[in-house]
């Protein structure tokens, strides 16, 4: 209780307003001189009635008559009592820490901002932006804001704790007592309201109806705030009907997320779909299937699908090879251990697997092995060639009747005669020499194929081909009398006619062929110097022979890089011969080749090794020929459908080349006679990319025998059956499936199959192919 | 290298390449997931052999060898596979034991890329990483000197205008003697598009426009979408969502007809005609929709036959002069609606700008400008096209504005600013960055692809294959292995999300400057710029 009696401070003298300043240092003096009734008669000062602290613990009364100014109790102290006998202006309670602050009439904007403690009673209405930024401190009470009438715009914004009561009583606005956009921000604390509002911050606030609690909350301090007010008659009013009061209540953070209109499942399905129709957008003009899937995906959702395609495509040695032996089947026979089968194989594709394969053949097949491009050496075929010399010779087809005439007994000859026979037909060489073999027998030097392997080979065809012996060269009488009598005629008959260049002097030199034949009847003779014109194989065939048989110096001259190659170059170099390119001869003299250069080399002997030309005497006008070769089509056919030719006689090449076509022709005789047409699919070769040799021993293994050689052959192109990819699949799609006698495959479940190719990737002999999938709609 | 062993001019290495992959031994599970899903198969399952020398200390016996072989993955080192960094394999990998790397220097394969004498063409956007538009910074902070607003607090309606505005006095006339007034549409500021349904995939497009109808019909926001050329699916056509769509015609007319066959039926006007004469990314250049993008769909709303390459030639075959193309496009296509609707046409941001708009100024059917810079976007063009054509579209905006100022129109002919905006992220920024240029309104593309759909392009020149059909988002992709990865549902959110919260930042720009209602076109007194020539040259406050 107060010790001093009523102040009265006023806010003018004589006539002239004092300041703010001043008025408040004599009420901060007042109360520090123990006045604790002070009656102000304001004249618009500020902040009247705030920070009253020297009051200690006492209660200090402050009443203020007059006009009140801007933040009446700002600051305000607990303890402190106001009551603004009439209207108040803007901020009432501004930053109030305690102070109770009684309005009789309406305040004007800002009432209660960032009140943190107190309480406010208006007993009229109030302006904008009331109860904004207001605070509950959890080391006091709540701070309170009661309003008799209605709020203005902006209401509670980022309000943070208190509680606002809004009676509605008589306020200015009516319909609408919670003004424009109330409680944007707000984020604690509760209102109080009664009456018709325009909406709210749904984002922030909630409305509710208040509790058993809340309600009793408010009836015990309505009475309270009417009494502070002096309206005690409206307490029966403001507290009969408990319906009519609603509470609206700061939403919690996790109330506010997700807070929007309407989820787009529901949108989509509610709005989008019904408006455009089922399947949306364009549900019209497509079937397909839009539902989200996963990024791995199975079925007919894969991007990519493996394919096993065993033996799909040609291993490189088969498709390299002339003759077309399957070289890859072979070594896997003898991985499998059927040694005999493997060797076996060849003949059905050659008569010379030991003399051609294991000996006179380059070996194309070698060149094209895979293993070649990971600098590895190739499996070596003639050691599986010489390997066939015990061949067992396959039982021929049953007898046909039909009967072809071959003329030539060489290479080609003999391939085209041996298909034929195995296909049943009678074929029947005819050829001058008694010895067949053509090029083979007569003019390969014996250092290049030992005597014994040929003789084998001869005979085991000798034993199923017939040949009849020509007494002479073959005219073309007689060539009309064969294409009579026969079904089919082969011309095989090689080159034979040396080429020779009429230098000057040119009838001084030997054609290597005759030299060659000469020499492997042991005839031939030479001088000390011999010059050999021409350094393809041939030449070097020649200069062996030539050193063999005594000479002590040998040149090979030619126009440009010498084309010779493989084991007849290394023999011809062994054998100490000089080759010297470009050279141009002049002349031959009886002791030199003179060149145009005027360069000298001394030659007792002059071997011309140019090139041979097929003898074509017998042949009739009518089969065409051009540049003295006989035309053919890709079967061997010459423009005589019943006439074929094949080897050297048609182009010069190796023997295989000539073994080969003889089987190409073989079968279009067979077309021919049995009068149909048939395709032989040639396979693609496959793409050496697509066998892994990184399973294989990166070291240059030797190869000794044909067991470490079927090992180290990569099976391009044809399961071994390993089982790498069943097991390396992360999905377990693939599995073995057996089929009829030892027959199996490798499939993919594609329900379980995400396309990621790691077959492919891993798969030793390139079997699998990862494509993409069939293009959807 | 070469499986021959052997080099040619273009066998790259790894390090060639412009990503190397990083593959770790050590966490790869070999579960496939990455070579499942890489877009362009640069990786692959590899064998690979490891030999360990085996030695016993004090070499008391005879040193020995084990071979072994392990599988990895390996990345292809040829051209046509070369990685592109989009780092699928790393978001598929269970143990992230794999993840592309940018190469520390120049790559080579751009040396070689013109395999057969075809340069480079892809998707994407310029590889060029800054943007101008970041540099503008907000200078008019008005606390005390204007009634500054509160972005979280005050209400905004942050709306444009997009058709002819007359002057008052020049509208009430017509107004009086019932004359024609030209349609003005109230919309939002940011744009999307113009992308074209099939450089898009269906269910990216129909995820943007299913998100442009809940923000017009949920969130109460204008925004717009236009389609570029590829015609409209006709469903749209004939629903009310087509008030939300701005239909473009280009020079190949794609899906034209559609929409004249269309007329009758139509529920809605569309918001806008847009005519496309240039877009931004490749300038002076056409647009190819390569065939195996044509599908059954694509082909049907497009109304071409299926496979068949699309082009879209550079110049429109009926224009002949400025004066005479763009008052004849403008003429027949508000024709088409009854001048209805707003047409305006769209210009790659170029040196002659100015001369287009001072024909549009002359022309009183014509809507707005709207032009696009050399940062904008594409499916599909040349790389040369991409990376050094094109007009830097913040000076071309701010010389079309002042130009529009000098002749006492710039409250009447709109323009409308694309390419670049947002390119790093900053798509409010840009966007008012724009418009206090003096831009109405702002267009974007790659950045709605990046935010709504989770596009893995950068100006690093990561992915950006959206011309071959493998997006590995599904987003430009018309194969439903891929774009069925895309849920237009989620696409639709996330295009929520991404303009809810463009808007609520472009609300924190304008709001210190008092602006709730009108945004700030033109208002360069409010941006500031450090590089003095660049200040000098918009007319804009040089900062420090």
């Amino acid at each position: 209780m107060s010790l001093k009696p009523t102040i009265m401070i006023p806010g003018s003298e004589k006539g002239v307003r004092v300041d703010s300043r001043v008025l408040d240092e004599r009420i901060q003096k007042a109360v520090a001189e123990g006045h604790r009734n002070i009656e102000i008669i304001a004249q618009g000062q500020h902040g009247l009635g705030g920070r009253l602290w020297r009051a200690g613990n006492e209660p200090v009364s402050i009443r203020i008559l007059g006009t009140s100014g801007q933040r009446v109790g700002a600051m305000g102290f607990p303890g402190t009592r106001i009551d603004v006998v009439g209207p108040a202006s803007d901020d009432v309670g501004w930053l109030n820490a305690g102070a109770q602050i009684i309005v009789r009439g309406n305040a004007t904007n800002g009432v209660a901002n960032a009140m943190a403690q107190g309480k406010i009673y208006v007993a009229g209405d109030i302006g904008a932006r009331g109860m904004t930024m207001t605070k509950h401190n959890p080391r006091f009470e709540p701070p309170e804001l009661w309003v008799m009438g209605g709020v203005g715009d902006s209401f509670a914004e980022f309000m943070a704790g208190g509680v606002a009561v809004i009676c509605g009583h008589k306020a200015q606005q009516a319909d609408n007592i919670l003004g424009y956009h109330p409680c944007i921000g707000m984020v604690g604390g509760k209102i109080f309201f009664r009456g018709l509002h325009q909406g709210f911050s749904e984002k922030d606030a909630r409305l509710t109806v208040p509790d058993d609690d809340e309600w009793g909350w408010l009836t015990i301090h309505m009475a309270e705030y009417l009494e502070a007010i002096g309206r005690t008659e409206l307490l029966p009013e403001l507290t009969e009907d408990r319906a009519a009061w609603r509470l609206l209540a700061a939403k919690k953070p996790h109330e506010k997320a997700g807070a929007q209109a309407r989820n787009i499942g529901r949108f989509r399905a509610e709005v989008w779909d019904r408006e455009l129709g089922t399947g949306g957008m364009i549900g019209d003009l497509t079937a397909q299937d839009r539902g989200a899937i996963a990024v791995i995906t199975t079925g007919s959702m894969r991007r990519f699908v493996p394919f096993w395609e065993n033996e799909k495509y040609l291993p490189p040695c088969q498709a390299h090879c002339p003759t077309g032996i399957p070289v890859r089947k072979r070594w896997e026979l003898i991985r499998k251990g059927q040694m005999q089968e493997a060797v076996d194989l060849a003949l059905a594709y050659t008569p010379f697997p030991a003399t051609v394969c294991g000996y006179l053949c380059p070996n194309l097949c070698m060149e094209g092995c895979t293993r070649q491009k990971a600098d590895l050496p190739s499996v070596d075929t003639a050691l599986l060639g010489r390997a066939s010399l015990q061949a067992v010779v396959p039982a021929p087809a049953p007898s046909t009747g039909w009967k072809i005439a071959v003329i030539g007994g060489g290479a080609a000859g003999l391939s085209v005669a041996w298909q034929l026979r195995m296909q049943g037909h009678e074929p029947v060489i005819h050829d001058v020499r008694k010895r067949l073999g053509g090029k083979i027998t007569a003019t390969i030097p014996r250092n290049r194929i030992p005597d014994e392997v040929l003789e084998h080979e001869l005979k085991r065809m000798e034993g199923e081909i017939l040949h009849k012996q020509l007494k002479h060269a073959l005219t073309e009488e007689e060539f009309g009398k064969l294409h009579e009598k026969f079904d089919a005629v082969v011309i095989a008959v090689g080159a034979q006619k040396a080429r020779i260049i009429p230098f000057p002097g040119h009838e001084r030199a030997v054609a290597a062929l005759d030299f060659l034949r000469e020499s492997k009847l042991d005839q031939a003779k030479v001088g000390k110097n011999v010059v050999i014109i021409g350094a393809g194989n041939v030449g070097c065939d020649a200069a062996a022979e030539a050193a063999r048989l005594g000479a002590e110096s040998i040149t090979l001259i030619d126009i440009q890089a010498p084309a010779s190659f493989g084991v007849e170059r290394k023999h011809a170099e062994a054998a100490g011969a000089k080759f010297l390119w470009p050279r141009f001869t002049k002349v031959i003299t009886e002791t030199a080749v003179e060149l145009k250069d005027g360069e000298v080399l001394p030659a007792d002997t002059v071997i011309m090794a140019v090139g041979d030309q097929p003898d074509l005497g017998f042949l009739p006008e009518e089969i065409k020929t051009e540049k003295g070769f006989v035309v053919v089509d890709e079967k061997y056919r010459s423009s005589d459908p019943k006439v074929f030719a094949i080897g050297d006689a048609v182009r010069l090449g190796l023997l295989t080349e000539a073994i080969g076509a003889g089987r190409v022709a073989a079968r279009a005789i067979d077309d021919l006679l049995r009068g149909r047409e048939e395709i032989y699919d040639q396979l693609p070769a496959i793409d050496p990319e697509r066998v892994k040799l990184e399973y294989y021993d990166p070291r240059p293994p030797r190869f000794e025998d044909p067991l470490s050689c079927a090992a180290g052959c990569a099976s391009c192109g044809a399961c071994r059956d390993c089982g790498l990819c069943e097991t390396l699949c992360p999905q377990n799609a693939i599995s073995r499936k057996e089929g009829e006698e030892g027959a199996y495959e490798y499939v993919v479940d594609a329900d379980r199959c995400i396309g990621c190719g790691f077959c492919a990737g891993a798969c030793p002999c390139g079997i699998w192919r990862l494509a993409e999938n069939d293009p959807l709609e | 290298m070469e499986p021959d062993g052997q080099l040619k001019p273009s066998s790259l290495s790894t390090k060639d390449l412009p990503w190397q992959l990083l593959w770790s031994k050590e966490k790869c599970t070999l579960c496939g997931r990455c070579t499942a899903v890489c877009p362009v198969q640069a990786i692959e399952l590899g064998v690979h052999r490891k030999r360990v020398l085996q030695i016993a200390l004090g070499l008391t016996e005879k040193p020995g060898n084990v071979f072994g072989v392990y599988h990895g993955i390996r990345q292809r080192t040829d051209v046509a596979h070369a990685c592109i960094g989009c780092g699928m394999c790393d978001m598929v990998c269970p143990n992230h034991a794999i993840m592309p790397i940018h190469n520390d220097e120049p790559d080579k394969l751009r040396f070689h890329i013109n395999q057969g004498g075809i340069p480079r063409r892809r998707g994407g956007r310029r590889n060029a990483t800054g943007s101008f538009l970041d540099e503008i910074k907000f200078v008019r902070i008005s606390m005390l000197t204007d009634p500054a607003l509160d972005a979280g607090r005050h209400e905004f309606e942050l709306r444009t205008l997009l058709g002819r505005i007359l002057p008052p006095e020049e509208a009430l006339r017509i107004t009086r003697e019932g004359g024609w007034l030209p349609p003005v549409r109230e919309i939002y500021p940011l744009i999307l598009g113009s992308m074209s349904f099939g450089a898009l995939s269906p269910t990216m497009w129909e995820g943007l426009q299913m998100g442009v109808a809940f923000l017009n019909e949920e969130m109460g926001m204008p925004v717009r979408f236009a389609t570029g050329e590829g015609g409209c699916p006709p469903r749209l056509l004939r629903s009310r969502f087509l008030k939300y769509v701005i239909l473009q015609i280009a020079s190949g007319y794609f899906g034209w007809d559609e929409i004249i066959h269309a007329l009758p039926e139509m529920k809605e006007d569309p918001c806008a005609i847009e005519i496309k004469y240039g877009q931004g990314a490749k300038p002076g250049d056409g647009g190819l929709l390569m065939w195996y993008k044509v599908n059954k769909l694509i082909a049907a709303i497009r109304g071409v036959p299926m496979g068949v390459n699309l082009p879209s030639p550079p110049t429109h075959q009926t224009k002949y002069s400025i004066e005479e193309a763009v008052a004849k496009m403008i003429q027949s296509m508000s024709m088409a609606w009854g001048f209805r609707v707003p047409v305006y046409p769209k210009i790659s941001a170029t040196s002659t700008a100015l001369a287009v708009l001072n024909n549009l100024t002359r022309n009183p059917y014509a809507a707005a400008l709207a032009m696009d810079g050399e940062d904008g976007g594409t499916g599909a063009a040349y790389n040369v096209s991409m990376n050094h054509m094109g007009h830097p579209i913040a000076g071309i905006v701010r010389d079309a504005y002042l130009n529009l100022v000098k002749l006492g129109k710039q409250n009447e002919i709109p323009i409308f600013a694309g390419g670049g905006v947002g390119k790093n992220g900053n798509l409010a920024a840009n966007a008012a960055a724009m418009i206090m240029l003096g831009a109405s309104g702002v267009q974007v593309g790659k950045t709605i692809m990046q935010a709504a759909a989770g596009c893995l392009g950068s100006e690093a020149d990561r992915c950006n294959i959206c011309n071959i059909g493998l997006c590995p988002k599904g987003i430009t992709s018309q194969d439903p292995r891929l774009y069925r990865r895309l849920d237009p549902e989620k696409v639709a959110e996330r295009l929520v999300d991404v303009v809810v919260g463009f808007d609520t930042e472009l609300k924190k720009i304008v709001a210190p400057l008092g602006r709730s209602t009108s945004l700030p076109i033109g208002m360069s007194d409010a941006i500031g710029i450090t590089d003095r020539n660049a200040a000098e040259r918009l007319g804009i406050r040089y900062v420090l």
